[in-house]
């Protein structure tokens, strides 16, 4: 049975939890990372030097990096279902995960630790407004992205909605103010109403 | 033909135009970002909203985001090739290149590239705590490249076009650094590769 690594707090994690739900994959998961430690022990090193999580092993293929686990999974599992056939659709579906990776989390992280994992007399409230205030500006781009589309790499569920998923809800939970993203609502509306979803994004954000 | 916005001098832009060069495509690279401009301009940010180099342009599809950008053109030029067929292949691939993503490149930016553009912009410390993140993320590529011969295992493919741009900016800073002989031989051999000559600037020149 496919064997995943990580915590369920985090997003990343939650990516691959979703993928195997969605596609109904049984698999085996064991808790690692952050307050559960597992992933500095040199086992785990030695399945995923780069020491973060998920990692997964399937049958004994090891990966890790959150976005090339839920390629290969629905490449393998879901091709032309949640892995676009189609270059072009592929792509973009691609592109916004890249974006959610290179963009999105690494502007969102100071304000999520801050106001989520930081006690308040210990935050930094400058830098938690500057980090809300760009994710509420990139969020905006997500937003003009699903105007006229059902999902984000178009009429169809797919890979990059999977990997959007975890991060949204955050985003979404965070006790802090957001512009009103009528596209992004409607979509997430849509996502939880997906089996996967309802059972997985279920508690608050820590 | 293809279009693709960008400067020589962004890592991301060099990525992917040592994957254009690698597939022999007929392209016209526009120059965008920085002191080219471009990027602000309300027609850019309709094919980019995110506003940053490169995007590329193929009858009227416009795709940014480099690693997807590679991915496109080598899913659909060099399938099998560049592009690995085997879905396992394929994931390896796909990690190294997020990784690349997110893990190196991030510890090259901002400080690392700070140095030769705005030297003095962050202290002694920041700069020190990124240089050895660098040199961390080297010693994990190191013990993969000491393994396969390629970034993705047997054959040079895509994850080798996204890898070598920031390894070539990493070994041409002006900070100490271990010796990653894994790395070296790897990158000694990439880089003798024309599509490489013409997209690495020669010696130590760097924009950021």
């Amino acid at each position: 049975m496919l064997k995943l690594w990580g915590r369920l707090n985090s997003i990343n994690v939650m990516k691959v939890v979703l993928a195997l739900d969605e596609i109904g994959l049984p698999y085996e998961r064991t808790d690692a990372g952050l307050q559960f430690g597992v992933n500095n022990t040199p086992e785990y090193r030695a399945m995923n030097p780069n020491g973060l999580v998920p990692t997964i092993d399937d049958d004994g293929f090891v990966l890790w990096e959150s976005n090339a686990i839920v390629r290969y999974l629905c490449a393998v599992h879901a091709a032309g279902r949640f892995w676009p056939e189609d270059p072009r659709v592929r792509a973009d579906a691609d592109r916004w995960m890249d974006w959610q990776g290179t963009t999105l989390n690494p502007i969102m992280v100071p304000s999520f630790a801050g106001l989520v994992r930081t006690p308040p007399e210990k935050r930094d409230a400058a830098a938690i407004e500057a980090s809300r205030t760009k994710t509420d500006a990139a969020v905006g781009l997500l937003d003009a992205r699903l105007e006229g589309r059902e999902y984000i790499a178009g009429g169809a569920f797919s890979m990059a909605d999977i990997a959007l998923a975890p991060i949204m809800h955050r985003w979404l939970n965070m006790p802090c103010e957001r512009t009103p993203r009528p596209q992004v609502e409607r979509w997430y509306a849509s996502i939880m109403a997906r089996p996967a979803c309802a059972k997985n994004l279920t508690r608050p954000i820590t | 033909m293809l279009r693709i916005f960008g400067r020589l001098s962004s890592l991301n832009t060099q990525k992917v135009m040592f994957c254009v060069y690698e597939l022999g495509l007929e392209h016209e690279l526009v120059a965008a970002g920085r002191e080219f401009g471009v990027v602000d301009t309300p027609d850019y940010r309709a094919l980019n909203p995110n506003g940053l180099v490169p995007t590329l342009v193929e009858d009227g599809f416009a795709l940014w985001e480099s690693n997807a950008i590679i991915r496109y053109l080598c899913a659909q030029h060099s399938r099998g090739d560049l592009w690995p067929e085997d879905a396992r292949e394929r994931a390896l691939a796909d990690s190294w290149m997020d990784w690349q993503q997110t893990q190196l490149q991030r510890a090259l930016h901002p400080e690392l590239h700070s140095l030769s553009s705005d030297p003095g912009r962050f202290t002694p410390e920041r700069i020190e705590a990124a240089r050895m993140r660098c040199e961390t993320l080297m010693d994990m590529l190191d013990s993969r490249l000491g393994q396969v011969p390629f970034v993705s295992g047997a054959r040079f493919g895509m994850a080798d076009c996204a890898m070598a741009p920031p390894v070539h900016r990493w070994m041409n800073l002006a900070v100490e650094r271990g010796t990653y002989r894994a790395v070296e031989d790897w990158f000694g051999r990439v880089s003798q590769r024309p599509a490489a000559r013409k997209t690495l600037p020669a010696g130590a020149r760097h924009g950021s």
